[in-house]
């Protein structure tokens, strides 16, 4: 059934996953979030939570996040579930859509769980064929996020970054850049997270995702996992602010799936994100100012603050990090025009 | 190398635990044993299913001890994955999945209980329309048989064994009474969704019938017969009256062809 709801355009600023356990609070409180996110696998039935996100729906921007499309599925989509995505989205009408580079259907089993492809020209053929396909029938551009990933396939042929590159060459779709995915694959396959970041096509990443991971160590290794249950890390600030400083502002999500904390914890982090991206494009503007006046300054070496982890508040130290630095922003082009998520 | 299609098809056994497994040589992960990397997605498709099948069987859960439902969950994981990615459907196979069990052939009221507990994630996924009032049909007349539409999330469940009862004394505050409810007692429960909630009911014979009837679309007067064959007592007005009062009729209307009301 569809149901007309105002346009609600979602602003390059900071948002919060809709998590069960805060809708009756975010219905009666309405606290300030810029935006909303849900699992589309989430609102595919007729229980009290959909009634419950349409009424959310006419207060804040919302985006629509797929688990379970299963993009990179070499016995293709799920023509049932897509259509199911496609209800939702005519539901509730979101201004983003997104879903993973990864598969977790094959042999006719659904594995819960974002497995990585094997990244080569076979794959890119069959994933491009199903985004192409997805976009067609929702009749819109989607995001495509990178994956957090435990282990690779030694045949790939190119790298993540690689692949998505070509992928939104070949389909148009954009990008979700999840930072936390960035580095917890970085670090489980490891390569150089920052350089992950500057290999994307900067236009295409419409939406970040922010979160907190967990280390395991299991004998020698030491090995992050994605689990989505703490506050974001500083070192995931870290990236984040590299992010920004190439990026610009983007719509960017606090995602928290296990142990979910109060609602205010949430929005916290939301706030921290506000801060350290406004933070990050006022010292540029400000270097830049300087620049124009002054004879300009050697660049400083990037700050580390990863190890800062006194403070109660990890992003904190992306702060100290900013200020400490603000050489850095001068040598970055300035970020022209505004960001539109839904361009 | 091998096409992808056979490539994922080899993961996703590995994933499950079966065979054939995908070799080491066929994945990397920096410094680390790629086949331990392996695990890690093993052990996220077993926990989180098992998070899954814990949050719609938790009466099951105290029944049988945490321990073994896990236990039997991992199996169920493993032989029964999700064929779809919409994880509210996945758990409709596990009370017949339980009676297989040895360990539980002589405690039946398990499986018999998991059943109730699948209608109750079912009825919670289930749309809840607006309910009609008997006052707003006072003024119309709906003919002898008219078709009465109930809830969509109205489930009806029989048993032989006292499933409600049981599943009420294994409520969270409940202090658990092991001798109470384990009675060889046929029980017939009508379930809905009440906003958040749902509301469960036990029925006699008579009134089972009267709403399975009317729930499987075969009008007013063929329920009430039914309803009527079981119980030469049944009262028609007191389960109308009933049926309106629990907020289960969303609509009354003549049927377009009457014929279809005939039982065949």
């Amino acid at each position: 059934m569809s149901r007309a709801f105002q346009a609600l355009a979602i602003p390059a600023t900071a948002g919060i996953g809709l998590r069960s356990p805060h809708i009756s609070e975010m219905l009666t409180r309405r606290p300030a979030a810029g935006w909303l996110e849900v699992h589309a696998e989430n609102y595919m039935g007729d229980g009290a939570g959909v009634e419950a996100l349409e009424r959310l729906r006419h207060i804040y921007p919302l985006s629509v996040h797929g688990v379970g499309l299963s993009l990179g599925s070499a016995q293709g989509l799920d023509r049932d579930h897509l259509e199911r995505l496609r209800k939702v989205c005519e539901r509730f009408q979101p201004d983003l859509v997104s879903e993973h580079l990864a598969w977790s259907v094959a042999d006719g089993a659904y594995l819960n769980d974002l497995l990585p492809l094997r990244y080569d020209e076979e794959a890119l053929a069959i994933v491009a064929r199903n985004v192409e396909t997805v976009q067609d029938t929702l009749k819109r551009q989607v995001l495509i996020e990178n994956l957090s990933a435990y282990l690779a396939f030694a045949d790939s042929s190119v790298n993540e970054a690689e692949f998505l590159t070509e992928l939104v060459a070949k389909t148009g779709c954009g990008l979700l850049l999840d930072v936390n995915n960035v580095h917890v694959s970085a670090h489980n396959l490891q390569y150089d997270a920052r350089a992950f970041i500057d290999a994307l096509p900067a236009d295409s990443i419409g939406e970040i995702h922010l979160a907190g991971h967990a280390i395991n160590q299991v004998g020698a290794d030491t090995v992050l996992i994605d689990d989505h249950g703490s506050r974001v890390p500083p070192v995931v600030w870290t990236l984040y602010h590299h992010a920004i400083s190439r990026l610009g502002p983007r719509p960017t999500l606090i995602e928290w799936d296990t142990d979910v904390p109060v609602l205010d914890v949430l929005l916290g982090e939301a706030m921290w994100a506000d801060m350290l991206s406004a933070s990050i494009m006022f010292n540029r503007k400000q270097a830049a100012r300087q620049a124009a006046t002054a004879k300009p300054r050697p660049i400083s070496t990037l700050l580390s603050f990863e190890s800062d982890m006194r403070s109660g508040m990890p992003v904190l130290a992306a702060f100290a990090a900013v200020k400490a630095g603000q050489a850095m922003p001068a040598a970055m082009p300035p970020v022209e025009g505004g960001y539109h998520a839904a361009a | 190398m091998l096409p992808l299609e056979h490539l994922q098809t080899t993961m996703a056994r590995s994933v499950l635990a079966m065979e054939p497994a995908v070799t080491a040589k066929m994945l990397t992960a920096g410094k680390a044993d790629p086949l331990a990397r392996l695990r890690i997605y093993q052990n996220n498709t077993r926990s989180s299913l098992t998070a899954v099948l814990m949050a719609v069987f938790p009466v099951t859960v105290r029944l049988v001890d945490e321990r073994f439902f896990r236990f039997v969950a991992s199996e169920f994981i493993r032989w029964h994955p999700p064929v779809e990615s919409r994880l509210a459907r996945y758990g409709a196979g596990f009370p017949r999945f339980l009676k297989t069990i040895d360990t539980l052939s002589d405690m039946p009221v398990v499986a018999e209980t998991a059943r109730l507990e699948w209608a109750i994630a079912e009825v919670l996924d289930a749309a809840s329309l607006p309910s009609r009032t008997l006052a707003e049909y006072d003024n119309t007349d709906l003919g002898p048989s008219p078709d009465i539409l109930l809830q969509p999330s109205l489930r009806l469940i029989v048993s032989h064994w006292s499933i409600l009862s049981v599943w009420m004394a294994h409520q969270p505050e409940t202090a658990v009474d092991q001798h109470s409810a384990w009675t060889r007692r046929p029980e017939r429960v009508a379930l809905w969704r009440s906003g958040e909630s749902v509301r469960l009911v036990l029925l006699d014979r008579a009134n089972f019938a009267f709403r399975h009837s009317l729930k499987h679309g075969l009008g007013l007067e063929h329920a009430t017969a039914r309803a009527l064959a079981l119980d030469p007592a049944f009262d028609l007005l007191s389960a109308l009256v009933r049926l309106f009062g629990d907020g289960l009729v969303t609509d009354v209307r003549i049927p377009a062809h009457p014929l279809s009301n005939r039982w065949r």
